[in-house]
């Protein structure tokens, strides 16, 4: 028998782990240092612009682009007929895969739109021989069509429900794509004509959306379910790989060539000259080979990969505010990162607001008009008892843009003069408002808040209880309703179960239609007006407005609603908040995230040699 | 059997052990200082300004809210005892009486669908279940709370199943079946106080298991509905530690690593006294 | 061969098991997805067309059936999110996952394994106390914080800034290395306490067998004694540990790791199949973690026969 020595056999098992340790240590070290460089000689000079976002899309379908992410990949990916000018602020349409602006009929219900000749869409196996063919009226007929057929889950069919003639009809008929829709058709391979139920001014914003995009319907066909991870479009990209982490789209070597003009995108020498973007002149987007886009739900991750260099865009998440700003108003980058950084502030296109429940008894309509009245009081109370000052400082670092009602100050018909407002909250006319109506803490209804529960919205929960602990209401008297999915969430709140819920509502078109219609009655849940609310003066003019042209007469309809919504206190509203975006000084870019979006992609540029001159000027 | 005074000769001899009830007890102080209303009760207060950095006002800083994270890791240890003692005792009590079960009955139907239920129990992964249970109990205050119950009854009850029919097969458990007293009674007499050991262990075991358990299913969005435990304060900190304010992430980590620590320092003395072979001492 | 046969039926009855409790709980009572695909101004008529696209109108038998015949069939459908089919999602997270955990894993254990044979070796010698201390330390570590920190600590500038924050874009080894270390760092932290603790207790408990103290009688010195004997005959316990932990480690340590790392294994996956209500992956998950759970119940029950002929 061997005598080993004590720790013999033992140690040297303990001395291999550990190199193996250290050398797996190091050797993540070392790459580390090197790889980038090593990378960066190796690869083709093929240019890459790296964005990010705090949410990833699920599907690249265009009829489930609900969210501002898949919205962003689909019009990428695919054509919409319209879309908005890069640079003209406040945005103005612009044609897209449509040859010109739509003739409108004199009654403003027909709409002929024609399409650009020689689009294609990408070469794919769904093609015969795989080649990509040419964009006709028919697929755009059909993918509007697709929208209202149950079996493909789509999300838009709200933007034309009851407008086009015999859509609806047609879906009640069994969604056959063999019938004729009589106010959707193809006249031709490359005219469309659409024939509204009664005047819709909407309708050419709602064709810049991703619900709107052509798709053709052999991709459809052949790809079955999994189309919605096969894009097969005719945008600026097409998609190379996508998980829920990333998304890779490359250059659409066929996407049809136009030169840009900076004109015509509305270029502004004043606020835009800064950006590089006089270099575009001229060229065809899209503009950069590769976009690789990194999905980062986690504020504090998306940051730290920003700053490490692994980013070209980020939207600066609040927590990073204080290291970003030099000042808050007007938002002023800080010396460091100005090095290497462009900053532009925007409003978002939206608004966050808290509603009342107005169908729940304890808070909103109640037939009794006594205890309805007093309803009316205690909501009011709530309302005035809202620091939305504190509310902006804490989460919108105080840049935020608070405002009186709900038209949003991206709408063009907000009304400067009257609502903004510095909202300073009154204490005292709260607890009046209380104790006249006969509240105290005794008798005060008992609140839920719902959310999602996620670090932010609790904390704005607990937020909103110290507010209201301030006129008095108890602790114990304001509870948090709490939903692991945002899917039960909106399965409660849509089944009008939840009593106080924040709504963050993104417009989807620059027009103040889009959010009074929010607390038009018809409207209510599991419709988008989520107070429920329902006031018959403003449904009247709701209707009233809803066939008129952007005129200053609509505008006053407007601005009457909002006040009648204000006066009834059917909701805590609102702020609306100022996105920090940042992007790399070496691209000539000027991204958006408002109604503009994703279309912006194609106009990225790296800033070539005329910008490295203008610098060194 | 190991005689009681033996055990605590035991474990007074062991410094750490000791170390580790005491910690617990200053904790348990602390719980109750909440529960009677002294302390922490200003959690929910939002005074301070934004992530105000320590203090003789706010002696751990603020929050994002302004909320002292003082109170609020205070008010937390109230939150990790409650969600420690109901978890610990009921898988406790639960898996021994179904494991007692099981062992008095083994090899009978009792016994196999006592093990087929841990069996199935088991072979769900952690996580998934608890979050299932949290979606079925979909915002019950308890959710948490059962899913950890359901799950973590097993390990006390295989063990309990062993000891028992070890102890089955003794003289004393023999002759009284022999005088005809009901199972239940001898189980309950005779049977079980002989598993106090392992429940003891177990309950602390499941008390650690439980405020871990708690700080990952906060942290999910699944744990703590209204109030504030160190998982919320844990789960704001990954807001705040990568732009540099620590006070939340040092507050709620090093008073859930103290009453870990403590726990287990205890849990581990009371396994060495209780299992000689294999203590260190 | 009857008893291979007995131990099938025992695992067949435990797949039903786990089924029918995780389709009761995940599926019946579980996320609804509805909601979420729904659009904006949807009516009661839409919200049924979605419900009955997504098979939520059907009675609860034969949802459950269609279950286990798509589970024993292996026809896992698509995923009602994206449409992925949902083999393709295992085809694709998988890999990602095992090559995030397995080095952390292995070196978990390994490391364990060395630490508990050296303080069952030096039992009740200052090694002992020293690795027992930091193995309580180790279990009375959250993993939340430990990966909190470890971030902070590698990979940010309040640190040592050597690693990326989040992410997983691997297409080199050198790339793997630079994503793979913090995770592993963390899993190999909030594993090594429990690890050496139970390794620990096994090797003395192995010591304090007869044939042990025969051979130590006889003279052998401890080290072959350790060596020889007692990791040879430990080799059952440590084995199961290790078989055991693998499902669980794939699915619930993942889970938090990639979903906080965001890596696109499947624990991610099933982070956001909860998340989003996308009960077939959600199902299948479940039911293939189920199915190997038993799988490896057997397995280990049969290499116990294989290893120790006296176990009946």
């Amino acid at each position: 028998m061997t005598c080993w020595g004590k720790l013999g056999p033992v140690t040297p098992l303990i001395k291999s782990l550990l190199l193996l340790c250290l050398s797996i240590a190091s050797m993540a070290m070392l790459p580390g240092c090197n790889n980038r460089s090593e990378s960066e000689e190796a690869a083709p000079p093929a240019t890459v612009y790296r964005h990010s976002m705090d949410g990833a899309p699920s599907s690249l379908d265009p009829a489930q682009a609900s969210s501002i992410y898949a919205n962003f990949l689909a019009v990428n990916l695919y054509d919409t007929l319209y879309r908005y000018k890069y640079l003209a602020r406040p945005y103005e349409l612009e044609p897209n895969l449509a040859d010109g602006l739509p003739e409108v009929s004199a009654d403003g219900l027909i709409y002929t739109m024609h399409l650009k000749p020689g689009v294609h869409f990408i070469d794919d196996p769904a093609f015969p021989e795989g080649r990509g063919r040419a964009v006709r009226a028919e697929d755009f007929v059909y993918s509007i069509k697709r929208q209202f057929d149950p079996a493909t889950r789509a999300q838009g069919a709200w933007l034309w429900q009851g407008r086009i003639v015999g859509l609806d009809e047609w879906k009640e008929n069994g969604s056959d794509y063999q019938q004729e829709v009589p106010g959707l058709k193809a006249l031709d391979d490359r005219t469309l004509q659409i024939q509204l139920v009664s005047p819709f001014p909407q309708l050419t914003h709602t064709l810049t959306q991703g619900f709107s995009a052509v798709v053709p319907r052999e991709a459809v066909d052949h790809y079955g379910q999994e189309f919605a991870i096969h894009p097969v479009g005719s945008g600026p990209y097409r998609l190379q790989t996508f998980n829920s982490a990333s998304a890779v789209l490359v250059r659409n070597s066929r996407f049809r060539q136009e030169p840009f003009s900076l004109s015509a995108e509305g270029f502004d020498a004043v606020s835009q000259g800064h950006l590089g973007l006089e270099q575009l002149e001229g060229k065809a987007p899209p503009l950069m080979d590769r976009i690789e886009i990194e999905f980062v739900a986690e504020d504090a991750a998306r940051w730290n990969s920003f700053i490490a260099g692994e980013l070209d865009f980020i939207k600066v998440p609040v927590s990073q505010f204080d290291q970003v700003l030099e000042n808050r108003d007007p938002p002023d980058l800080n010396a460091t990162l100005a090095e290497n950084y462009h900053l532009i502030a925007n409003l978002e296109s939206g608004f966050v607001h808290t509603d009342f429940n107005m169908d729940d008894p304890r808070i909103g309509y109640h037939p009794d008009p006594d205890r309805n009245t007093r309803n009316h009081a205690l909501r009011c109370a709530i309302i005035e008892a809202f620091d939305w000052r504190k509310r902006n400082e804490i989460f919108y670092y105080g840049i935020g843009y608070v405002f009186d009602g709900i038209i949003p100050p991206a709408a063009p018909e907000f009304d400067l003069q009257k609502h903004h407002v510095p909202v300073a909250r009154d204490l005292e006319k709260a607890r009046n408002l209380l104790s006249d109506h006969g509240w105290n803490a005794e008798n005060l209804p008992v609140i839920e808040y719902g959310f999602t529960s996620s670090v932010t919205e609790r904390q704005m929960f607990e937020q909103l209880r110290s507010f209201l602990g301030e006129i008095g209401y108890p602790q114990e008297k304001v509870k948090p309703l709490t939903f692991a999915t945002y899917g039960d969430y909106a399965r409660a709140y849509l089944n009008r179960e939840v009593m106080l819920m924040t709504i963050g509502w993104t417009m989807d078109y620059p027009d103040a239609e889009n959010t009074v219609q929010l607390f038009y009655g018809p409207n209510a849940s599991p419709g988008s007006n989520t107070a429920n609310y329902n006031n018959s003066r403003f449904n009247q003019l709701y209707r009233e407005s809803s066939g008129m042209q952007p005129s200053a007469g609509r505008t006053a309809i407007y601005r009457e609603m909002n006040q009648i919504v204000i006066d009834d206190c059917a909701t805590i509203s609102g702020v609306s908040r100022r996105l920090i975006l940042l992007w790399n000084r070496d691209l000539a870019a000027l991204p958006d995230r408002s109604f503009v979006g994703g279309f912006f992609f194609r106009f990225v540029a790296p800033r070539g040699q005329s910008g490295a001159a203008q610098a060194a000027e | 059997m190991t005689s009681d005074s033996r055990i605590w000769r035991q474990l007074k001899k062991n410094r750490a052990g000791l170390a580790g009830l005491l910690i617990v007890a200053v904790f348990f102080l602390l719980a109750a200082g909440v529960w009677t209303g002294i302390l922490g009760q200003d959690w929910s207060d939002a005074g301070g300004g934004r992530w105000e950095p320590p203090g003789k006002e706010f002696w751990f800083g603020t929050n994002l809210l302004g909320q002292d994270i003082f109170q609020r890791s205070i008010y937390s240890v109230r939150t990790a005892f409650e969600v420690g003692m109901v978890v610990s005792i009921f898988s406790t009590v639960l898996g021994a009486v179904l494991g007692s079960l099981a062992g008095w009955y083994s090899d009978s139907w009792i016994d196999h669908a006592i093990l087929w239920l841990k069996g199935v129990l088991d072979s769900i992964p952690f996580y998934l279940f608890v979050a299932a249970v949290a979606y079925a109990l979909q915002g019950q205050d308890w959710a948490m709370h059962i899913a950890m119950i359901a799950t973590f009854w097993t390990t006390t009850g295989r063990l309990v199943r062993a000891e028992v029919m070890k102890i089955k097969s003794r003289e004393f458990v023999l002759s009284a079946r022999a005088i005809g007293l009901p199972d239940l009674l001898i189980l309950s007499r005779h049977v079980l106080p002989n598993t106090l050991h392992i429940l003891l262990i177990q309950t602390t075991i499941a008390f650690v298991a439980a405020i871990k358990t708690e700080v990952i299913l906060s942290f999910l969005g699944l744990g703590v509905h209204d109030g504030v435990s160190w998982g919320l304060m844990l789960a704001e900190s990954t807001q705040e530690v990568l732009a540099g304010h620590f006070s939340n992430f040092l507050a709620a980590s090093l008073m859930l690593f103290a009453l870990l620590m403590g726990f287990n320092l205890f849990s581990d003395a009371l396994q060495d006294a209780y299992d000689p072979k294999q203590a260190a001492i | 061969m009857r008893y291979a046969l007995s131990k099938l039926a025992h695992g067949l009855f435990l797949v039903l098991g786990v089924t029918l409790i995780s389709f009761i709980l995940m599926v019946w009572f579980g996320p609804d997805q509805t909601y979420t695909l729904i659009g904006k101004n949807a009516n009661p008529q839409q919200i049924a067309e979605v419900r009955h696209e997504l098979g939520y109108d059907q009675p609860f038998a034969r949802r459950y059936v269609d279950y286990v015949a798509q589970l024993f069939t292996l026809n896992l459908g698509a995923s009602n999110s994206s449409g992925e089919p949902v083999s393709r999602i295992l085809k694709r997270t998988v890999p990602i996952t095992l090559a995030l955990m397995l080095p952390g894993f292995i070196l978990g254990n390994l490391l364990g394994i060395a630490l508990g044979l050296t303080a069952a070796q030096h039992r009740g010698r200052w090694t002992d106390h020293l690795i027992n201390g930091f193995s309580v330390t180790g279990m009375s570590l959250s993993f939340l914080v430990i990966i909190i920190l470890l971030q902070v600590l590698l990979s940010t500038p309040y640190g040592l800034n050597l690693f990326p924050v989040r992410g997983w874009q691997v297409d080199d080894p050198g790339s793997y290395l630079k994503y793979v270390t913090v995770p592993t760092l963390s899993l190999i932290l909030v594993t090594l306490g429990y690890n050496t603790r139970f390794y620990r207790a096994v090797f003395v408990d192995e010591s304090g067998k007869d044939h042990i103290r025969t051979a130590r009688a006889c003279g052998a010195s401890t080290a072959t004694i350790l060596w020889k004997h007692v990791l040879k005959n430990s080799l059952v316990p440590v084995l199961t540990r290790i078989m055991f932990s693998i499902p669980l480690i794939v699915i619930s340590g993942s889970l938090l790791l990639e979903s906080y790392f965001g890596i696109p294994g499947i624990g991610k996956a099933t982070f956001d199949a909860i998340t989003s209500g996308d009960q077939p992956v959600l199902k299948a998950v479940v039911g293939l973690t189920a199915v190997a759970f038993v799988l490896i119940q057997i397995l280990t029950d049969l290499l116990y026969r294989l290893v120790d002929p006296r176990i009946s």
